[in-house]
């Protein structure tokens, strides 16, 4: 509701919502990259884009506090160097033979800026084969260091679509 | 080559006339007893109709009012704590025209109203308002106590773990669990409070198996080099080996279905803290560990730390998985849902956090172990509609099963104890003779 005072003007009336800023080219590039060398399954070219306070999440609700929730994944630097190790065997099961993927990432949006790191919001619909077609989505939270060696992602953050459950196996990377 | 008899499932899983000695030996299980939509319906009349199964646990409805919505086998509940304190289990059905009544996963309520004619029970059950009496007449006043929602007649529990039961009549809870109460014990030892809080969410895997296929695997001690080996290669080595002539880690068949692999004796043979935590120094956990001495003196703490958490599983559907707990829906012959949380210890955020990790780690549908036994129950399921051999073999270590005052007990851990008891309890129950 809004209330209109005698002069015919709205008070109170909340700012209007304006878009967030564009990313900058140079990241939504990273995040792409990113994207191909999850959905093909260049896991260890994937590990090597993340920094050593990484974050890989995937909650069951975004207002989860991991402290005292579980999470399908909540993978630190050293959990996902163990998560590809046990990829690159070539023996993990439930990715023998590994899932053919292709991701679109779509709406990326600017959400914070601080010194060298960047937060940006984005929505992403994943087509995964195997044996059939499953279809994953939701939102992604990516977070994006500037080094002198480049770019290095600190944070992934995927708010599933279907994190309500029951999910099928996420042995791929989301 | 397998010799053909007749074929089972021409009337396998007819009500009349079942012959469970057809499909279940003391050796071996027909593959029918995992792909058959009649089988599946009789497992849910007499298994989950007849007996106890897991539904929640008590922490989970701790303040008067607290529900949660579940399943007992295909039937929706409820599982609320009412306004008297006490836990039940209602049919998530409304006794007009069956409407779902509840709606939401969980929250707290006085009342449930139902959104189709708004029809209001209380959380005890009771019918307490229908809008626009009248139009029923004189009579309805008579009825209204009869339309009460239905709840399962027997609701026990055991160590904060709720069970119910459908049937009215049959074995109390305790001898129902029979000796699966040690392993609740077990795990209550590793709790400076005594109790447990089974709040910190659940994982839900959609497995594309048989139930059965997914709760039997928890308690299979021979795939673990196989299944598991890329965790052994690339991430960690087990945590005690996996060869079974090289460690005292026995399967006991408990008795009634429960069925455990138990690694205490070469726990205490290493007395060494944590092995069941990955190997963490105790420096490591100084509130936790200080609690547990607190609460129960040096030696029994130490004991209790040695020893770990069990790895048991509890008839039908419950899973106690070292630090995790596991529970299973099954949804049709080829489809189930496991749930997984843990056994968090109330006032140890740091202990519990730790437990979190871990479990992530290991558990659920990213899971390092669980899902590749997922994605092998899938394959398990596949293999099954090749049609011969007709029957899966159970027969590993039933020369070598021993039984003593503990269960049915084999030293080498592959042996296929744990689903032969498994069997001959659902030979039982699932043969029984049934109404109609
Ligand atoms: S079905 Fe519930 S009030 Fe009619
Ligand atoms: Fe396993």
């Amino acid at each position: 509701m809004t209330t209109t005072d005698h002069t015919g003007q709205d008070t109170q009336q909340p700012a209007a919502p304006q878009p967030l800023p564009p990313v900058d080219p140079q990241i939504a590039a990273f995040l792409y990259l990113e994207a191909r060398l999850a959905d093909e399954g260049r896991y260890s070219e994937w590990e090597q884009l993340w920094a050593e306070d990484a974050l890989y999440w995937v909650p069951f609700h975004p207002d989860d506090d991991p402290r005292r929730t579980l999470s399908y994944i909540n993978d630190n630097r050293r959990r996902i160097h163990s998560r590809v190790a046990q990829l690159n065997t070539g023996n993990r099961h439930a990715q023998t033979p590994p899932s053919v993927m292709r991701r679109l990432l779509s709406n990326m949006e600017l959400l914070a800026q601080e010194g060298d790191t960047v937060s940006v919001g984005s929505n992403f619909a994943l087509f995964e084969y195997r044996n059939q077609q499953r279809i994953w989505a939701g939102r992604v939270l990516h977070t994006v260091r500037q080094g002198p060696g480049g770019y290095s992602l600190v944070s992934k953050i995927v708010h599933l679509t279907n994190a309500q459950g029951p999910v099928e196996t996420l042995a791929f990377l989301i | 080559m397998t010799a053909v008899e007749t074929d089972p499932r021409q009337d396998a899983g007819v009500t009349e006339g079942f012959d469970v000695g057809r499909v279940v030996q003391p050796d071996r299980v027909h593959g029918s007893v995992y792909t058959s939509p009649e089988i599946f319906q009789r497992e849910m009349d007499t298994i989950f109709r007849t007996g106890w199964v897991y539904v929640a646990h008590d922490s989970e409805v701790s303040e008067k009012g607290d529900y949660l919505t579940r399943r007992v086998g295909s039937d929706p509940v409820i599982v609320v704590r009412g306004k008297d304190g006490r836990i039940r289990v209602l049919l998530n059905r409304c006794s007009h025209r069956a409407n779902r009544l509840c709606n939401a996963p969980q929250g707290n309520a006085g009342s449930f109203r139902c959104p189709y004619h708004g029809w209001t029970f209380s959380n005890d059950g009771s019918l307490t308002a229908v809008p626009m009496r009248t139009g029923y007449g004189e009579a309805f006043r008579q009825v209204r106590e009869d339309l009460a929602l239905a709840e399962a007649p027997r609701v026990d529990s055991y160590g904060g773990f709720v069970f119910a039961s459908l049937s009215p009549e049959g074995p109390s809870l305790a001898e129902h669990l029979g000796r699966a109460t040690r392993a609740i014990d077990r795990l209550l030892a590793l709790s400076p409070t005594g109790t447990l809080d089974l709040r910190s969410g659940w994982m839900k895997h959609l497995h594309r198996a048989n139930w059965k296929m997914v709760v039997e695997n928890n308690v299979d001690g021979y795939h673990a080099l196989f299944t598991h080996a890329s965790v052994y290669d690339a991430v960690r080595r087990a945590k005690v080996s996996h060869v079974p002539s090289k460690v005292d880690v026995v399967v006991r068949d408990l008795g009634q279905g429960h069925s455990e692999i138990d690694y205490s004796a070469e726990y205490r043979k290493l007395d060494e803290e944590f092995v069941w935590y990955g190997r963490a120094p105790r420096e490591k956990l100084p509130e936790y560990v200080a609690a547990m001495e607190e609460a129960y003196g040096p030696e029994q703490a130490h004991d209790a730390l040695v020893v770990g958490p069990p790895h048991t599983l509890i008839w039908p559907n419950l899973f106690l998985a070292e630090m995790s707990v596991m529970y299973v829906e099954p949804v049709a012959p080829d489809e189930t849902v496991a749930y997984t949380g843990i056994s968090a210890m109330p006032g140890q955020d740091r202990f519990n956090e730790r437990t979190l990790r871990r479990a992530e780690g290991a558990m659920g549908p990213a899971g390092f172990l669980i899902a590749d036994d997922g994605e092998i129950g899938m394959r398990n399921q596949a293999g099954l509609a090749a049609h011969d051999p007709e029957w899966l073999v159970l027969a590993r270590g039933l020369e070598t099963d021993i039984e003593d005052d503990t269960g049915i007990v084999n030293a080498d851990k592959s042996a296929e104890t744990p689903q032969r008891g498994f069997y001959r309890r659902w030979a039982d129950v699932v043969g029984q003779e049934t109404r109609g």
